[in-house]
């Protein structure tokens, strides 16, 4: 057996890299919407409304307790049916769809969020309660306390785990090919079903993660060194 | 006969079914000083953090310059209670400036976010009362970057940024190393000559006898003795005032 490293590099790896901006985009929009989601969960545990926190710790207790893999197909196939089920009902021949693409973002979004949320409400009980009594005596409302004190420093804190989820955010978009949204993944398999080029077209779809992951590591590291520096 | 800043009445104070503030009546002038004396646990703290309503009274009154801090008919109750908090300065123990930002904008924040003044504005008010405690020099540190002394001077400037009626200090020496103390008394006494209304709880016994007009000595949740210092130090009127006065042998 030869190795044809070159030639399987000069074919796979442009489709490949060309495929981790749509993977990066997928990724940044899922942290995004992620970030939201964790933050509201966590305000909303915090607040203090016991019906409330129930629920959440449900919602948190099935998306922990389901694979991501599972949550993403069931965004995929099975969100859209239900919502078409329902609204069918007040309009006739209704029926939608997700692209892979939306359903990757809401399903990898809502995932990390309910991981993300539980980082967000420990960093922001980790805050000195002094904190925030100095921001009431200045005349502070709870919520601009909350806002404007509290938040900006839990960040801060939150932040080097933060990091950490968006890199394993990144690589967890792969899963994405099992709703089809094979960018990377299914190009690799495609390409080394052709070519019987397996352990090079395996090697390149790991490298073009690893060089995609290994800076944004760095990124995040320095950017945590700079925020966390007088905190 | 000059105007009441502070009037509290009847102030009881519970947490659970521990009743730590039991009927406190207490008035406070304008520019009048007043130390808080008392053994631990007799409810100094509580008191004092009742003034700005840090704790809800669960009976009684607390009015500022005339103003009630609760009133059923209003309706933006937490609203209200904000806007008069920004009349009582209130300097902690533990200092608790904003870790997230330099000495300049801990002082403007509030400035900016409660008083809705410009960034201009507030820098300007911000850098004359950090001149005031004699920090104007620090601006840029973050409060890791400054002593315990300075981080007590630039949360006294803080407070007083925001023009209140009245200061509060809650042992705002006792976590300092003793060489920081200085700097701090010699801060506060600087405003008591400026005329400011004071309520101070503190456990510097000299510094409380030469700025007071009145020494207030709470025990048990009531106030008990409410004299001049010369009375309150030389000839306290009651016994659990005496065994206080000789315990703490300033
Ligand atoms: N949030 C709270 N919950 C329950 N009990 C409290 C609370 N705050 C204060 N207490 C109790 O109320 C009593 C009075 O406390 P406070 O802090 O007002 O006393 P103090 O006179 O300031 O004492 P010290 O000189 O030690 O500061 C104490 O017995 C304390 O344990
Ligand atoms: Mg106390």
């Amino acid at each position: 057996m030869t190795i044809h490293f070159g030639r399987a590099f000069s074919e796979l790896a442009p489709s490949l890299f060309d495929a981790l901006k749509t993977v990066t985009l997928l990724a940044i929009l899922a942290f995004a919407l992620a970030l939201m989601i964790g933050m509201l969960i966590a305000v909303g545990r915090i607040s203090g409304n016991k019906i409330l926190d129930r629920f959440l710790i449900v919602l948190l207790e099935i998306i922990r307790g389901t694979p991501l893999l599972v949550q993403l197909l069931y965004v995929y196939y099975v969100v859209p049916e239900l919502i078409s089920f329902v609204v069918s009902f007040f309009v006739p021949d209704f029926h939608m769809n997700f692209g892979a693409f939306e359903a990757g973002v809401i399903g990898l979004g809502i995932n990390y969020g309910c991981y993300m949320s539980e980082i967000f409400r420990s960093s922001i009980l980790a805050i000195d309660k002094g904190q925030n009594e100095a921001a009431l005596a200045l005349g502070y409302t709870k919520h601009q306390a909350l806002r404007k004190i509290i938040f900006p420093q839990s960040i801060r804190i939150s932040l080097p785990a933060l990091g950490n989820y968006l890199v394993m955010l990144l690589k967890d978009t792969s899963l994405c090919a099992f709703i089809t949204l094979g960018e990377i993944i299914l190009t690799t398999q495609s390409y080394a079903a052709q070519t019987f080029l397996t352990i090079e077209s395996y090697t390149i779809a790991a490298l073009v993660y690893l060089v995609a992951c290994i800076p944004l590591g760095y990124l995040v590291r320095v950017l945590e060194r700079r925020v966390t520096k007088y905190v | 006969m000059s105007k009441s800043i502070i009037e509290i009445q009847d102030l009881h104070k519970q947490f659970g079914n521990v009743e730590v503030l039991k009927g406190i009546d207490l008035v406070v002038k304008e520019s009048e000083k007043v130390v808080i004396l008392g053994p631990s646990g007799s409810g100094k703290s509580t008191l004092l953090r009742c003034i700005n309503y840090l704790e809800y009274p669960t009976q009684g009154s607390v009015k500022i310059n005339g103003n009630a801090f609760e009133d059923k008919n209003r309706k933006n109750q937490e609203k209200h209670i904000a806007l008069l908090r920004t009349e009582v300065g209130m300097v902690f123990q533990k200092f608790n400036l904003f870790h997230h930002l330099t000495a300049l904008g801990n002082v403007m924040a509030a400035l900016v976010t409660i008083k809705g003044l410009s960034k201009v504005e507030a820098k300007q008010i911000a850098e004359f009362n950090l001149e005031k405690v004699g920090l104007l020099e620090k601006a840029k540190n973050y409060p890791s970057q400054l002593s315990g002394g300075q981080q007590q001077r630039v949360a006294i400037a803080r407070a007083l940024a925001m023009d209140p009626k009245v200061m509060l200090f809650d042992e705002s020496t006792s976590a300092l190393d003793p060489e920081l103390v200085g700097e701090v008394l010699r801060v506060i006494r600087g405003l008591a000559e400026d005329g400011m209304t004071m309520v101070l709880v503190t456990h510097e016994m000299k510094f409380a006898k030469d700025v007071a007009d009145r020494i207030v000595f709470m025990d048990n949740g009531v106030i008990v003795e409410d004299s001049p210092p010369e009375v309150f130090f030389n000839n306290p009127s009651t016994e659990r005032a005496k065994q206080f006065i000789m315990q703490e042998d300033y």
